[in-house]
């Protein structure tokens, strides 16, 4: 187990930045999860720290002790590649035993290890087996069992869930939680998907463009995201912004509508332009609230999701045009309901739990 | 038309046309082997014979009786033997640092030394050789053969590492093998169905060589194809000895090319799908 410092990391094809100064603080025994947008870098932050790209500039430490000119062999790391990157060449068990025979330690040794790793994920019937014998889920439990072997300080994972079908994802997701709350190694963890980093993650680092843009605990990001970017990617569905301006003790949207802010003005903003943020479940139906028209219901079962287009107080009717189209608000009530597409509802956000943002820089006011 | 029929005929067209493209290799083969069977007489007849009535199987045993054909067969076996070895040994690590450095330029070289025709650096070769006193020797077919060889194996080698996914091997890296191992562990077990290839096409190539052979060896060190060659006297031309003499020289070849059909497919494929 181990330590992780990332300092003002770089990386740059050329004269393309693709990394633009990252740094991160990962706590021995933390399950960290690099998330964002492709092309975001956090592929190429997980492969800076394995050794398998350069580092342009700044430090990669593992424990302290600093690893940019270490070969990926001696960095005493693990990782499971999105496509499992199983030898196809040999039996799962010797998949699992190859970093151990490159070790050239005892036999013995080597089988009680696999064997330990093999029942930890149930795959102790599969090991004579070869790779292509294997379902997918298989697979990724045998690239994981091949990190296991090992002991390592610090396990990488890149993506390794975006095979799999939906099922089995959400499956596998458990197994690996349940692995690191068993084997308690680090652990470094990039996905695009924001549900899988907040259901496994102790701390989220959400990157954007070769940046960070926030990092925290997940709910943490939930209820106090830094800015627009973080605000809209974590959280399904995304955040409703409406642009706006403050003025009174309020908010006004561009339609004209009076939002409550809860008393929480910020100082000197009478008139100033910003976006109002609020998630899709933090609506609730009220008498004076906004008025908006129906235009998809999407009952789940368990929650219903509501597509609605704002009348705007101004003008009193509802557009179609595209920029009304950008103006739809997502409503998720857990209730249900029999509101028709095409129906006039009046809802209002809970003013606790609603963000102000500047239009301009994106930050949180 | 009724569906049956219809299909019928689809299959019919189909046979004939697989027949004709097929044919003409299919007929020289024939006739060769039709040739070698027959007698002299039954050779020169018009119309042409195709089966004979009585098998002249003594041509068979007159080119082991009348040539030192074991010997030739043995020079050739050392020959081909030696220079798809040693291209083995060169081209298959050649082709893998091309592939993984993504040298193409390199790969454009090789590729220029194998379309130079053999004939334009044959004299010099045969002076450096007669300098070195090499000549009646195997070593100067060992070593031109190597013209030929050593491309194919790096060409066909190159093809099969590009399409070897990176990933196994920084799994590997990962899993603290040196460059060494990662080649000797990973990679040249996966790459097995190209190193096949390559040993085929190149022995093929290298067997049938005949430019090299009729320049460079003596009476001892004759390969199969010159041997059959020199077969043709002024004289008189023996059809039968000699369609009997150039199907032996084709046989271990062809023996060879059925046995590994399915690698070569695979090997001239290869990369023209991304494997899933």
């Amino acid at each position: 187990m181990a330590s992780v410092s990332i300092r003002n990391v770089r990386k740059s094809y050329g004269a393309v930045e693709i990394i633009k100064g990252v740094s991160i603080d990962i706590q021995d025994g933390e399950f960290v999860i690099l998330v964002g947008p492709s092309g975001c870098g956090k592929s190429t932050l997980l492969r800076m720290i394995a050794g398998l790209e350069e580092i342009s500039g700044g430090t990669v430490a593992i424990d302290d002790r600093v690893v940019n000119d270490v070969p990926p062999k001696d960095r005493d790391i693990a990782m499971v590649f999105q496509n499992y990157a199983l030898y196809p060449h040999m039996t799962i068990a010797d998949n699992m035993s190859f970093a151990l025979r490159l070790k050239n330690i005892a036999k013995s040794e080597i089988a009680a290890k696999v064997e330990r790793a093999a029942g930890i994920l149930g795959l102790g019937p599969l090991l004579g087996r070869f790779p292509r014998q294997l379902s997918g889920g298989q697979r990724q439990r045998v690239a994981m069992g091949r990190a296991i072997v090992r002991d390592p300080k610090v396990f990488l994972f890149d993506e390794p869930l975006s095979n799999l079908d939906a099922k089995l994802r959400v499956q596998m997701r458990t197994e690996i939680k349940e692995m690191h709350q068993r084997l308690k190694t680090t652990t470094v963890y990039v996905t695009h998907d924001q549900i899988e980093a907040m259901t496994m993650a102790d701390k989220i680092v959400v990157m954007h463009d070769g940046i960070i843009e926030q990092i925290g605990a997940p709910l943490d990001l939930y209820d106090n995201p830094a800015n627009m970017f973080v605000a809209g990617f974590i959280g399904s569905p995304a955040m409703n912004f409406i642009p706006g301006s403050i003025g009174g003790d309020g908010f006004t949207t561009e339609g004209g509508d009076r939002l409550p802010l809860g008393g929480r003005v910020p100082a000197a903003s009478d008139g100033r332009p910003a976006v109002y943020g609020v998630r899709p479940e933090h609506f609730r139906l009220a008498d004076e609230g906004m008025a908006a028209e129906v235009v998809v219901v999407e009952p789940t079962g368990s929650e219903t999701q509501m597509v609605l287009r704002p009348l705007g107080a101004k003008t009193g009717q509802a557009g179609a045009g595209r920029e009304d189209r950008k103006r739809e608000l997502t409503w998720v009530l857990r209730e249900r309901t029999d509101a028709k597409p095409g129906e006039v509802v009046r809802i209002a956000p809970d003013p606790a739990l609603a963000h102000l943002f500047n239009p301009d820089t994106g930050l949180r006011l | 038309m009724s569906r049956p029929l219809r299909k019928l005929l689809d299959k019919a067209g189909m046979a004939v046309c697989v027949l004709l493209l097929v044919s003409p290799a299919l007929l020289f083969f024939l006739w060769m082997l039709s040739l070698s069977l027959k007698f002299e007489i039954d050779n020169g007849a018009y119309p042409p014979i195709l089966i004979p009535d009585r098998f002249a199987w003594k041509n068979y045993t007159t080119i082991f009786e009348g040539n030192s054909f074991l010997l030739y067969f043995w020079n050739s076996l050392i020959v081909t033997g030696a220079a798809t070895l040693f291209a083995l040994v060169v081209g298959v690590p050649a082709g893998y640092g091309i592939a993984r450095m993504k040298a193409h330029k390199s790969a454009v070289v090789i590729m220029i030394a194998r379309m130079t025709p053999g004939l334009s650096f044959l004299i010099p070769l045969f002076l450096l050789f007669q300098w070195l006193g090499l000549l009646g020797t195997l070593w100067p077919q060992i070593i031109i053969h190597l013209v030929v060889t050593v491309p194919i194996v790096i060409w066909i080698m190159i093809g099969y590492f590009e399409t070897t996914p990176m990933e196994l091997e920084e799994a590997a890296m990962v899993d603290g093998a040196t460059r060494w191992q990662i080649f000797a562990k990973v990679a040249l077990p996966i790459a097995k169905p190209g190193i096949v290839v390559a040993f085929i096409l190149s022995v093929i190539f290298s067997w049938n060589n005949f430019v090299f052979g009729i320049v460079l060896a003596s009476r001892e060190t004759r390969t199969l194809p010159v041997a059959v060659y020199n077969m043709l006297s002024f004289e008189q031309v023996s059809w039968g000895p000699l369609a009997a003499a150039a199907l032996v020289v084709t046989l271990p070849v062809l023996i060879l090319t059925v046995a590994a059909q399915r690698q070569i497919v695979a090997g001239l494929t290869a990369g023209a799908v991304k494997g899933g």
